[in-house]
Parts: C-alpha cells; structure tokens; sequence
C-alpha cells in the first residue's frame, strides 16, 4: 500500500460511516514500459459533490481517468465506480458519462448523428437527443458535420454525449477547454446544478481560479501520485488560495 | 445485441467513408470490366473456360470492399477517436466486436450482390457489342450472385477481425488489398494445390469463378464455403481478444 502520508487526509463529502463513495481508486498504477503514468493513486468520491482533477501536464490525469472508465487496464490496483469496475457495470453509460477529449468525433458525421448512434446502442430515444442539442445550445449546428464546429461547440457536443443516459456520475477531461468567457459560465453554471440534483463530477482542469468558484473539493497529483485531496473549505477564502496551494505543492515536488 | 446492431448499422449507412467506398467500387469495377472485355483476344474471350476472367472480377471486387467496409468499422472508430464513447457504451467488447461482425456482414451481401450484378451486366453488355456469346449458364449466373453475395458477406467480417487485430487504417487497407489482389493471385496462380485452399480462391469457390483461376481449379463450393465460414470466424475471434485485451487510447 502507498505509505505517502497525503493519502491519509479526510474524505470528502458526508462523515456519515455509512456511505459509499461514487468512486473508490485504491493504489491504482499504470506502467507503460518503464514509464509510470499513475503511481500507486488512492483517492474516493462521494456523492453529490464536484470535484477538481489538478496538476501539471503528463502527472497522469487522463490516465486515472481512462483507468476509472475501463478504457485502459491498471497494471496495479483498482478504480471503482459505484462498488465495481466500469466494465462490470450493468448499462454503465447511464450511470457514469465521460468526456475524455475534445476530438473524439467522426468529423465528417454532424453532431446530431453522433449523438444518435450513440443512443442507438443505450437504446434511447432520438427525442432525448434532441433535448441535448438543445440543452447544450448546440441544436443550430447539430445537422452541420462537426468539422465545422468551433472547439467550444465540440465541448458542448461532448457534454451532451456524457448526459445522454442521464448519469449520477460524470468524469470531464478538461471540458472548459476553448470554451469563452459565456462557455465557461454556462459550464459551472451546469456543472452545480448537476451537483444539487445528486449528481457527483470528477473534473479536471488547468483553470485554477475558474475551478475553485465550482468545485466542492480538488485531488491534486503529479507524476502520477498523489500529493493532497483537499476540501476547499480547507483552504482559506482569500481570492487565489487554490492557486497558491497548488503552486506550493508542486514547488516541494523534488525534480 | 439488437442494440449495438442497430447502433453499428446507422455508423454504416451515415459514415461517408463507406458511401466513398462503394462509389469507388462502382467506378472500379466498370474500369477493370471493361478493360478485360475489350482488351482480351475475342478469340480467348470465345472459349468458355475464359470467360471467368472477365466474369469472376465480381468476387474478388465484392470481397475486397467488403473486407474494406469491415476494416474501416473498426479503424475509423480507432482513428478518430469515437472507439472511447462507443466503449464507454458497449465496455463489452466482444459484444461490440460481434455486433459490427453482424452489421458488416449485412452491408457485405450487399456489396458482394452489387459487385457481382454490376460485372455480369457490364461484361454481357461489352460481350454483346463485339459479338462474343456469353457461355455462362443461368445456374452459372445464380451462384455468381449468390455465392458471390454470401462469400463478400463473410469477408466483410473477416475485414472487421483484421482491422480489429491490426487497428492501423493504412495498414489494415493495404493489408487486405495486397493480400487479395497480389498475394493470392501469385498462390492461385503458380501453387493451385496450395493456393485454392486460401481466403480469396475460397470466395471464387462459392461464386463459381475467379478472374485468376480456370474454375476447375477452385475447391467445391461447399467446402469453398465452409474453409471461407472457418477463416472468418477465427479472424472474428482474434479480433475481439485483441479488443478484449489491449488498451483503448
């Protein structure tokens, strides 16, 4: 087991002894040659909270996150979503939506088709696909191929792939990326009602001070290990504390 | 499965990779029909053991772009990176493998149907303007078609294993054509004992002809059809271990 003493800090979210975290990484590792992509990580979700992903480029975010999704196989250790792997989920789309990057589209296809061969094998509706263009705002362009699509409208898209079976949880990787200014209101603005509706987030981004007026709480590594998992009530209310906080950290980081 | 199916058919019918695809079929087996029609001797096009080298570029067409068809269902997907949603969907991937088996394998009849039916048209047609009498019978014409159509079928899903083993776009395409056009061609060609036990000739075994090969050469159709049924179904397998296996992304 990990001795790294950030692992030992409180979790997030209810102290209640009797709940169970959404998502549940004990030790997980991914080795890619001699390459650790994710280094003995453990960190857990609880219910109904959003949660910042942080650090610095390469420490392993999209791996965890491909690792959490079943996308990928650790090379030690587990990640649990609701109690079991992702791959042993029954209809696991509707139960976790993932956004894992900006360009997984079929360029050539429009945006309203993607969505609805993805209904098709979760045997939804198309009605339901296009209450998602529209909840997005992306119903104008929907029947225009996504190559037309601006890299913000493309986030948009992909928010709506991860709603389409109207998960409890949902996993984003970087989804304010190319997003403008109204983009990024609209994105925390959807991120909290999601939350108070019961709904946990696991979130990553670079935009600490935009990060820290959404979440309930941040789970910072690098070099694929975990340096803190921290409340952001934690943290002391001044403008920038996250920042600071994280740059400390990293700071301490030996190189 | 009805749903991954259902899922895997519309990717078929809006990808504009396999509307491309079947229009270069099109283009491509006028091109070569004709070539051959106009091209050969009228007296070798005379001789009714000839006539399959005009008459059997329908299977090996047919087959080709339904191995293709197969081979771009996973490629594409790898390619442009929406393999990551389909598998967040479908995380069984076997299922998903099995699922654009069974749709690639739809588009496949159809793709042997429209191959075979295009080459029988295009060839009477340049036969009949230089006076050559075709010597195909109707049964020679219904299993052209029929084994034709069932042979693309069945390669369209060992395309779908190969591209699911190999996963690179470029490598999976000129995998496949180099294999049926070049490959067993040389095989038929110069090792027939040998050679008519492979993928392509098996295909020209259900069809009834091959563009390479005197029919006599080619194994009976039902065991043409049952090696072609073993090859694919092996191709299939592999290719959903290796999904099964290997890390998306």
């Amino acid at each position: 087991m990990p001795s790294n003493e950030a692992t030992s800090v409180p979790q997030l979210g209810p102290a209640s002894g009797d709940y169970e975290p959404v998502v549940e990484v004990r030790g997980l590792t991914k080795r890619y040659g001699d390459h650790l992509a994710v280094d003995r990580l453990s960190f857990s979700l609880a219910r109904g909270t959003i949660t910042g992903f942080v650090g610095p480029n390469g420490a392993g975010k999209t791996t965890t996150m491909r690792l959490l999704l079943g996308l990928a196989r650790p090379s030690a250790g587990e990640a649990l979503v609701f109690g079991s792997p992702y791959r042993a989920l029954e209809r696991p789309a509707s139960r976790v939506g993932a956004v894992l990057e900006s360009s997984d589209f079929d360029l050539g296809r429009s945006g309203r088709n993607h969505l609805r061969c993805l209904a098709r094998a979760m045997s939804i509706g198309d009605d339901r696909v296009d209450d998602l263009l529209e909840l997005v705002g992306v119903a104008d362009a929907a029947n225009r191929p996504v190559r037309g699509y601006s890299l913000g409208m493309r986030q948009r898209l992909g928010l709506a792939t991860a709603l389409l079976g109207n998960p409890d949880l949902l996993v984003l990787d970087e989804p304010a990326n190319g997003l403008d200014a109204a983009g990024v209101h609209w994105l925390r603005t959807s991120l909290r009602h999601l939350a108070s509706n019961g709904k946990t987030v696991l979130v990553s981004s670079h935009l600490l001070a935009e990060l820290s007026q959404t979440v309930d709480g941040v789970v910072i590594i690098d070099r694929g290990r975990l340096l803190a998992q921290r409340h952001i009530g934690e943290l002391d209310g001044a403008p920038g504390a996250l920042e600071r906080y994280y740059l400390d950290l990293i700071a301490k980081e030996p190189t | 499965m009805i749903p991954q199916l259902r899922s895997e058919l519309l990717k078929l019918r809006t990808t504009r990779g396999s509307l491309t695809l079947l229009a270069s079929m099109v283009v491509l087996v006028v091109f070569i029909v004709l070539l051959h029609s106009f091209a050969l001797s009228a007296a070798t096009l005379r001789v009714a053991a000839n006539q399959p080298k005009v008459f059997g570029w329908g299977t090996s067409i047919g087959a080709l772009f339904a191995a293709l068809l197969g081979a771009l269902s996973v490629t594409a997907e790898i390619r442009s990176g929406t393999i990551l949603p389909t598998a967040l969907v479908t995380p069984n991937r076997s299922l998903l493998i099995a699922a654009k088996s069974a749709a690639t394998a739809l588009a496949g009849l159809l793709v042997g149907l429209l191959a075979e039916g295009l080459v029988a048209a295009t060839a009477s047609a340049a036969f009949a303007a230089r006076g050559i009498p075709v010597e195909i019978t109707t049964g020679g014409f219904a299993q052209m078609l029929a084994g034709g159509a069932v042979a693309a079928s069945l390669w369209a899903v060992l395309g779908t294993g190969i591209g699911a083993i190999v996963r690179n776009q470029v490598g999976a395409v000129a995998g496949l054509c180099v294999w049926l056009l070049l490959i067993e061609t040389l095989l038929i060609g110069q090792v027939p004992a040998f050679g008519k036990f492979m993928p392509g000739s098996t295909a020209g075994a259900l069809a009834g002809m091959l563009q390479s090969a005197d029919s006599s050469k080619l194994v009976a159709p039902a065991q043409g059809a049952a090696l072609l049924f073993a090859y694919t179904a092996v191709a299939a397998g592999a290719g959903a271990l290796a999904t099964e296996r290997r890390d998306l992304g």
